[in-house]
C-alpha cells in the first residue's frame, strides 16, 4: 500500500528450505525452473500449484502438491476451483498458486485468467514468461517482443522476426483493479522473494510476470541466462514494478539505464537486427521506461 | 413431502439444493439458463450454503468443478448443447481425476435450438455416467440419486443426466420434492476420503513410491493425487518406476461396470425411501408377452407410453424399453429382453453420421449379437433438432416392427 514501508530483503531472507526435491530434467540455464524455485521458497510449503502444458512439468520437482490442469486454457479455472474448494473445506490458510507459461498466460489461458481477475479469485498467479511457446519448440506467443525471431516468426528476405509488440499483461490485469500486480525478474531474487511474501498476505486475485531467459529458445549460452535478465532489467527492457490496489511504483531504478543492445546482443533471436532496428527498440524501450518514470509513486486508476 | 407444479429447471434447482451440494460454477445458456437463475436465488436467499462461481464460459465452469471437488467440495454444473460441446476437453478431464461431480444437461441440438441427445451423445466416450430423464420427477429424483452414484467408493465417476430441453426445462408438471431430512439421510454430506493437503504430501509421495515399487496396481488406492500427470511423474518417472498410464482406462471402465449394480441398488434404495423408482439402467413398460417392444429414451419415452397403450388396446403386443443409463450400457439387460421379443425398434434422437443407424441403435444392436435367437433391430431416426414426435409416428412405428418382426433387417427409417 502506498506510504507502508517494506523491509528490503536482503539474499539472506531468502527462505533456507529447499522448495524443489533434486532431479529436475529442464534444460541448462533454464530461469522458468528458477522462478519457479524462488516463488515456492517464499510461498512456503502450505501451499498448491497448478500447472498447464508448458516446459513447467519440466520442473514439476516442486514440494507441494501440484496439478496438471487437464486443459490448457484452465489454469485460471483450475485456480478458481482449487481455491473456492479449500475455502469450503475450511482451509484458506492453503495459498493457491499457478505457474504458468506466457501462453497459458496471455494467449489460450486469457480469456479465464481475465475472469478469474474480474472475480477477484483468491489465488496468486504467476507468469514465468520466457516469450513463447519454448516446451513445443519456440513458436510465437503474444509475449514475444517485436522483431524476435521464433519457430513461427523466422527472418527472410521478406520477414524480420515478430512484428507486433508484445502483449502488456501486467498492466491488463492491473486495470482488471485486482488487488496486487508486480513484475519480477530471477537476475533480482531478492525483489523477487520480497514481492512474493508480500503478495502472499493480500487477499484476493495476485498476478506476477517473471521474466525468464530461455537459453534454448533464445540462443543464450546457458551461463549467460540471469546476465540476460539483469540486462535487461538495467536496460529498462523489462522493468521491476508493481501495483498494489492502483498504486504504481518502480522497485528497481538504475541510475542510468544501461543501451539495450548490451541486453540483445547476447541473444540469437535479436541477431539479425539493422542498427536501424535496434534504434527503434532502444527508443521504444526509452519512451516506455519514461512513461513508467512518470507514473512513479502515483494512482493508475 | 410436499408438492409443486414446477419446470424441469426448477426440478433440478430443487434435487441440487436437496443433495447439498457447497460449490456450483456454471455459464447461461438456452434452455439450461433458469436452473442457474434458481440456483443463484437459494444461495442469495440463505436457503442453499454453496460457493457460486458465476464463470465466463463452460471450459471454466468444468474446471472449476473439477478443481473444488478435488479439494472436497460437492460440485454440480449445468449446460445445453453448445456449451456442453464447448466443455467437451474438461469433461475427460474430470473423468481423468474420477472427481464425483454431476452436471445437468438440457439437452439440445448442437446445429440447432431445438432439443435432442446429440449433445450429450457427443461426450458418449468422455468416460462420465449418462443418464436420462422422461419427466420433471424423474428429473428432481435423478439429480438426487445422481450424486449417490458418483460418490459411491466403487464408482466414483462424473455422472451427466439429460433433460430435453424445452419439452421438460421450460414445461410445468407437479413434482413431489422430498423433505431435506429425508434426503440428507439417504445421501449425507460429503467429505472426500481422499483429500489433497500439503501437510500429507510427502507422506503421499512415500507412500505411493512405495506401494508401486511393490509392483502393486497403480489405481490402488484411488486418489486424485495419483490420478494427477505431475505426481504421476514425480513418483514414476524420477524415480524409475514404470510409466504405464493406460490403467486410468482399464480402471475407470471396470467403475462403469461396478457402476451398473450401484445405479439400480440406489434406485431401488430411493424407492424404499421416497416411494418412486425407475427401474435401475432400464424401465420396461408392458413388455411381459411382448413381441415387440420399442427402445426411447427422454421424453420420446413418453410419447412411446401412449402409442404402447393404444396399441395394447387394439390387442397389439408392443411393449416398451424406456433406456435410463446410456452409459453404462445395459448390455444383459438388452440380452435378456432381446431373448423374449422378436423385434426391437430403437427410437434414436442422435446420428453418427456415415455409419448407418443412430447410436442408442448401434449399441443396442451390438450388445444382441451372439444371441442364439435374436429379435430383428430396427432403427428409427426422430424428434431430431425438435422434430415434433406425435403418438400416431410411434404407433405406426409399433406396427411396422410387429410386421417385419422374425424377419431381415429393414433399413433405418426417419420418421
Amino acid at each position: 500500500m502506498s506510504g507502508v514501508t517494506r523491509k528490503k530483503m536482503s539474499i539472506r531472507d531468502i527462505p533456507r528450505e529447499e522448495a524443489m526435491w533434486p532431479g529436475n530434467p529442464a534444460c541448462q540455464g533454464c530461469a522458468g525452473s528458477l522462478a519457479g524455485r524462488l516463488v515456492f521458497k517464499a510461498l512456503g510449503r502450505n501451499s498448491v500449484r497448478v500447472e498447464v502444458a508448458s516446459c513447467a512439468p519440466g520442473f514439476m520437482n516442486i514440494r507441494v502438491p501440484s496439478f496438471f490442469s487437464p486443459a490448457f486454457e484452465g489454469a485460471a479455472a483450475f485456480l478458481t476451483g482449487l481455491a473456492r474448494g479449500y475455502k469450503i473445506i475450511g482451509r484458506e490458510d492453503i495459498v493457491v498458486a499457478g505457474l504458468i507459461g506466457d501462453g497459458g498466460t496471455v494467449d489460450i489461458g486469457f480469456q479465464g485468467l481475465s475472469a478469474a481477475a474480474e472475480r477477484n479469485e483468491n489465488v496468486f498467479f504467476f507468469t514465468y514468461d520466457n516469450e513463447a511457446y519454448m516446451n513445443t519448440g519456440g513458436q510465437r506467443s503474444g509475449a514475444t517482443p517485436y522483431l524476435a525471431r521464433t519457430a513461427t516468426t523466422p527472418v527472410s528476405r521478406v520477414s524480420r522476426g515478430k512484428a507486433e509488440e508484445k502483449k502488456n499483461m501486467p498492466m491488463i490485469l492491473a486495470l482488471h483493479r485486482v488487488p496486487y500486480v508486480a513484475t519480477a525478474s530471477v537476475a533480482y531474487p531478492e525483489d523477487l522473494v520480497e514481492k512474493v511474501t508480500h503478495g502472499k498476505g493480500i487477499r484476493g486475485f495476485r498476478y506476477m510476470q517473471i521474466n525468464a531467459p530461455c537459453p534454448t529458445g533464445w540462443g543464450v549460452e546457458p551461463k549467460d541466462s540471469i546476465k540476460v535478465a539483469r540486462l535487461s532489467v538495467e536496460s529498462g527492457i523489462w522493468p521491476l514494478y508493481e501495483i498494489e490496489e492502483g498504486h504504481f511504483r518502480l522497485t528497481y531504478k538504475p541510475r542510468e539505464l544501461k543501451p539495450v543492445t548490451d541486453a540483445l546482443k547476447l541473444q540469437g533471436r535479436f541477431r539479425h537486427l539493422s542498427d536501424d532496428e535496434l534504434g527503434v527498440i532502444q527508443e521504444r524501450t526509452l519512451g516506455e521506461w519514461e512513461r513508467l518514470v512518470g507514473l512513479d509513486g502515483k494512482e493508475l486508476y | 413431502m410436499k408438492s409443486e407444479v414446477m419446470v424441469g429447471n426448477k426440478a433440478v434447482a430443487y434435487a441440487v439444493k436437496l443433495a447439498r451440494a457447497n460449490l456450483i460454477a456454471a455459464y447461461p445458456i438456452t434452455p439450461q439458463t433458469t436452473i442457474v437463475q434458481y440456483l443463484s436465488e437459494f444461495v442469495a436467499e440463505g436457503e442453499l450454503a454453496a460457493e457460486f462461481v458465476n464463470v465466463e464460459g463452460e471450459i471454466t465452469a468444468q474446471l472449476a468443478c473439477l478443481a473444488g471437488s478435488i479439494a472436497g467440495a460437492r460440485a454440480f454444473t449445468a449446460t445445453s448443447g453448445p456449451g456442453l460441446l464447448y466443455m467437451h476437453e474438461a469433461l475427460h478431464g474430470t473423468a481423468r481425476y474420477r472427481a464425483p461431480i454431476v452436471m445437468a444437461v438440457a439437452n439440445r441440438g448442437v446445429r440447432t435450438m431445438g432439443p435432442d441427445h446429440s449433445d450429450m451423445m457427443a461426450q458418449r466416450d468422455t468416460g462420465w455416467i449418462q443418464l436420462y430423464c422422461e419427466n420433471n420427477q424423474e428429473v428432481l429424483d435423478t439429480g438426487v440419486m445422481a450424486y449417490r452414484i458418483a460418490e459411491d467408493a466403487g464408482v466414483r465417476l462424473p455422472v451427466s443426466f439429460g433433460l430435453d430441453g424445452y419439452v421438460l426445462s421450460y414445461t410445468a408438471e407437479p413434482v413431489e420434492v422430498p423433505g431435506q431430512e429425508e434426503v440428507d439421510e439417504f445421501l449425507p454430506p460429503y467429505k472426500t476420503e481422499y483429500p489433497v493437503l500439503p501437510e500429507t504430501f510427502d507422506e503421499d509421495i512415500e507412500r505411493y513410491k512405495r506401494h508401486w515399487a511393490k509392483g502393486k496396481s497403480i489405481d490402488e488406492p484411488f486418489t486424485p493425487l495419483a490420478a494427477d500427470e505431475s505426481f504421476s511423474h514425480l513418483t514414476m518417472v524420477n524415480w524409475g518406476g514404470p510409466h504405464d498410464q493406460q490403467w486410468r482406462w482399464r480402471s475407470h471402465q471396470e467403475a462403469m461396470t461396478r457402476a451398473k449394480q450401484v445405479i439400480k441398488e440406489v434406485d431401488e434404495e430411493y424407492g424404499r425411501r421416497f416411494g418412486r423408482s425407475y427401474g435401475g439402467l432400464v424401465d420396461e413398460y408392458r413388455c411381459e408377452d411382448a413381441d415387440a417392444a420399442l427402445v426411447a429414451m427422454g421424453t420420446v419415452a413418453s410419447t412411446a407410453r401412449a402409442a404402447v397403450d393404444r396399441l395394447r388396446r387394439d390387442g397389439k403386443r408392443v411393449g416398451l424399453v424406456k433406456l435410463r443409463s446410456f452409459r453404462p450400457f445395459p448390455r444383459e439387460e438388452f440380452r435378456r429382453i432381446g431373448a423374449d421379443v422378436d423385434a426391437l425398434c430403437v427410437l434414436d434422437r442422435s446420428i453418427s453420421l456415415g455409419d448407418e443407424g443412430g447410436i442408442v441403435y448401434n449399441s443396442v444392436r451390438s450388445a444382441l449379437y451372439g444371441l442364439d435367437e435374436r429379435p430383428t433391430v430396427m432403427g428409427v431416426h426422430l424428434g431430431m433438432a425438435g422434430k415434433e414426435v406425435r403418438v400416431r409416428d410411434i404407433e405406426r412405428i409399433g406396427e411396422r416392427a410387429l410386421a417385419e418382426r422374425g424377419g431381415a433387417e429393414p433399413p433405418v427409417r426417419w420418421v
